[in-house]
Parts: structure tokens; sequence; C-alpha cells
């Protein structure tokens, strides 16, 4: 999956030292709760869109809220999440690609 | 006595060089809640801890001012600043949901607050601090008779404007998140000097305080306006009434009893750090308080 971050997968920090499998790819998570975030972010995008996989992600924002523009192939899916504490989707909103 | 704002670990007066080889050993460890204050109060790139110092000395200093304006200072930063508390702006103008949220994840919220301020008084030694907590609780949870009910009162009041029944909001447990945090600020209440407690746990009565946009707030908790016209319903309206009218002092108050009584060199980093684990937990619940109004929305 191309991404646009090179720390944590989601929040792109560098501190933690967590390495784990998502969607067939060894991927760097600060923490926890990051990891929960990005799988739970991953699954809900696979479902909204039906795509099998997630080729690119561009993530812009922090834990207020994250914009984030999805795609595979020529197919681009745009989206607001944002999480609990726990890593949990609290709020997701589709927003048109433009 | 130092504390790790993130675990509450206690280190050495002033050791700032032992807090931050601490906080990057369990950051090395991906422990999510150092992870996080790093990340939300220092730096988001790993550094070595001798770097971290010179940081970790300015989160802590007063600088010109007291600690009642570095908890001010602090609290507006997180839940005030350019980019305000998510549920602080969902409750500019508040849908039903919002408030359905606040009203199921509040009650517990409040059941808790008379644990952790009793634990205050039981272990204070200082009349004025008894006197204070006995006033707040009578206020938030006790009333004053019929004709003064208590804010949990009302809280329930403004759940049944909004077609919930009391009895469905009382057997409703909390959200994980919401749980997690009770369960933490139960564990400072029982655990850490009672100056930290009445510090963790009023700071939190800044949140409704009006006068915050004096100091540098961005916005307060909620538009005034709403408290007048039929945006919201009436019984909406005395909850936040009560807590925009009763929490300028209550905050207030408490903290000059803070900084009456927390100022001991060796006391001051605990009521610090204490306060800074707190208003984590309160970034949390007031999450939680949105993540429960979701399951309103139509």
């Amino acid at each position: 999956m191309k991404r646009n971050y090179s720390g944590c997968a989601i929040c792109d920090s560098t501190w933690g030292n967590l390495w784990e499998d998502v969607e067939g790819e060894r991927m760097f998570f600060c923490c926890d709760v990051c990891l929960t975030q990005f799988r739970r972010l991953v699954d809900r995008v696979k479902r909204e869109t039906g795509w099998s996989a997630i080729e690119a992600l561009e993530i812009e924002g922090d834990r207020r809220g994250r914009r984030c523009l999805a795609a595979s192939g020529e197919a681009r899916f745009r989206f607001r999440i944002a999480f609990n504490s726990l890593g949990e989707i609290r709020a997701f909103e589709r927003l048109a690609v433009g | 006595m130092t504390q790790c704002p993130a675990c509450r670990l206690p280190l050495g007066e002033g050791d700032y060089l032992a807090l931050a080889i601490h906080l990057v050993d369990r950051a090395d460890a991906s422990d999510s809640p150092h992870v996080r204050w790093l990340n939300q109060n220092l730096a988001r790139q790993r550094t070595d801890p001798a770097d971290l110092v010179g940081g970790l000395r300015k989160v802590y200093d007063l600088g010109s001012g007291t600690i009642k304006d570095w908890i001010k200072s602090k609290f507006i930063s997180k839940f005030f600043g350019a980019n305000p508390h998510p549920f602080v702006v969902a409750l500019q103008h508040p849908s039903r949901s919002t408030l359905l949220g606040y009203v199921v994840e509040h009650q517990h919220f409040l059941r808790q607050w008379v644990r952790s301020c009793s634990f205050i008084m039981a272990r204070t030694d200082q009349p004025s601090v008894v006197l204070y907590e006995l006033d707040n609780l009578n206020t938030e949870f006790g009333g004053f008779g019929p004709s003064r009910v208590s804010h949990y009162e009302l809280l329930l009041r403004m759940g049944e404007s909004l077609d919930l029944a009391r009895s469905q909001v009382l057997a409703t447990p909390p959200l994980p998140a919401t749980r997690a945090a009770l369960e933490e600020w139960n564990e400072i209440a029982t655990r850490e000097h009672w100056v930290a407690v009445l510090a963790a746990m009023h700071s939190l009565e800044l949140i409704a305080n009006r006068n915050l946009v004096d100091v540098g707030a961005s916005v307060r908790y909620f538009d005034p306006a709403i408290l007048r016209g039929s945006e919201i319903t009436d019984a909406s309206k005395n909850f936040l009434r009560e807590g925009y009218e009763a929490d300028v002092g209550h905050s207030d108050e408490a903290l000059a009893l803070v900084a009456q009584f927390g100022t001991r060199p060796d006391l001051l980093e605990e009521v610090q750090s204490t306060f800074l684990r707190s208003i984590d937990l309160f970034d949390d619940y007031l999450l939680a308080r949105l993540e429960r109004a979701t399951q309103f929305e139509a």
C-alpha cells in the first residue's frame, strides 16, 4: 500500500516499535491504539467500497479527525474518520471526490 | 517529587532526565499513554532522552505565573485552542443526540465525582477544603432541596426532556472509554496526595468556565445564545446554565486552594503530573460522549 507517511502508518510518529502485518504488508505503528485505528480504517474502506485491497492511502489531520483519500486502480474514495481513545471508529463520513 | 505524566510513576524531584529516560523507555515498548504524551506535548519524532530534558523543563515551568495560571494555560491549549475539542465544537449548538450522549455518559462521571471528592475530604487536614467539597458535592450531586436541585438531577431532567427516560439512563453502563477513564480517576483519588487529586478533578470544571475566553480560549464550552430562544429544551438550558454559572466559582476556588496548599517544591510536580494525566483522561471521556451520541442519531 502506497502511503504518504513514513512513520506510524496512521499518525506518522516515529516513537514506538510495533511492527505488524496489515493487508499482507509489514507496517510500522507507534502503539497498539494506532494499530487498531489503522485496521479499522482499512476494514471500513473495504466495506464501503467493495474493494479487495487499498493500493494507496493519503492521510491528513490529527487525533481530532483525519481526512483521507484511498485509491484502488483508477477508483478514488475520500472520507473523514475519527476514533475513540481505544482506537475504534466513532465517526465516519464519505466525502465527495474532487 | 516528579511523576510521569502518563503513568504517574514517582521519580526524583526535578529529575527531568530520569523522567525523559522513563518516557523514552516506555515509548520504545510502544506503550500507548507514553507515546501519546510525547506526541502531544513534546515531539512526534523519536529523540534521545537527553534531548527531551529542555522540553520537559519547559512543560513544567510556571514561568512568572502561578500554578493556577499554569493549569489554566494547559487546559486551554488542550480543549480550547485553535482546534477545540470535538465535543466543545459539537456543544456550541448541540443536536439532540449530542445532549443525550452527554446525559448517558455524564451520569457515570458524576457518580465517580462523588467518590473522588470524598477521598479529598477524607484525606485533607484543611477545614477550608472540606467546606469547599461539601458545597461542591451538594451543588453537583446532593442538591439543596426541591427549590435548588443538583446538577445530577438537572442532567437527568435534560434527558427526560429529550424523551430518554431516567430509568433507561441509569440502567445503561458506561462505554469502555468512559469506564477506563473513571477507573483511573478512582485510582488517582485513592493513591495520590489530596492536593494532587484536588487539582486533577476540579481543574476539569474549567471546561464550563466562561471566563477562559478572557485568558486565551478560542471559544466557550457552548454558545451562550443557546440559553435564549428555543434551540434546546428548557431542561437542557437549566442544566447547561447551572454549570455555566457554578463552574466559574468552582474551578477558581479550587485552583486557589491548590495554589495555597500545593506549591511546596516536593508536591508541586506531583500536582502538575496528576493534572496532566487527568486532562488526558478527560479528553478521552469527552470523546466517549460523542461516541454515545452516535447511538441516538437517526
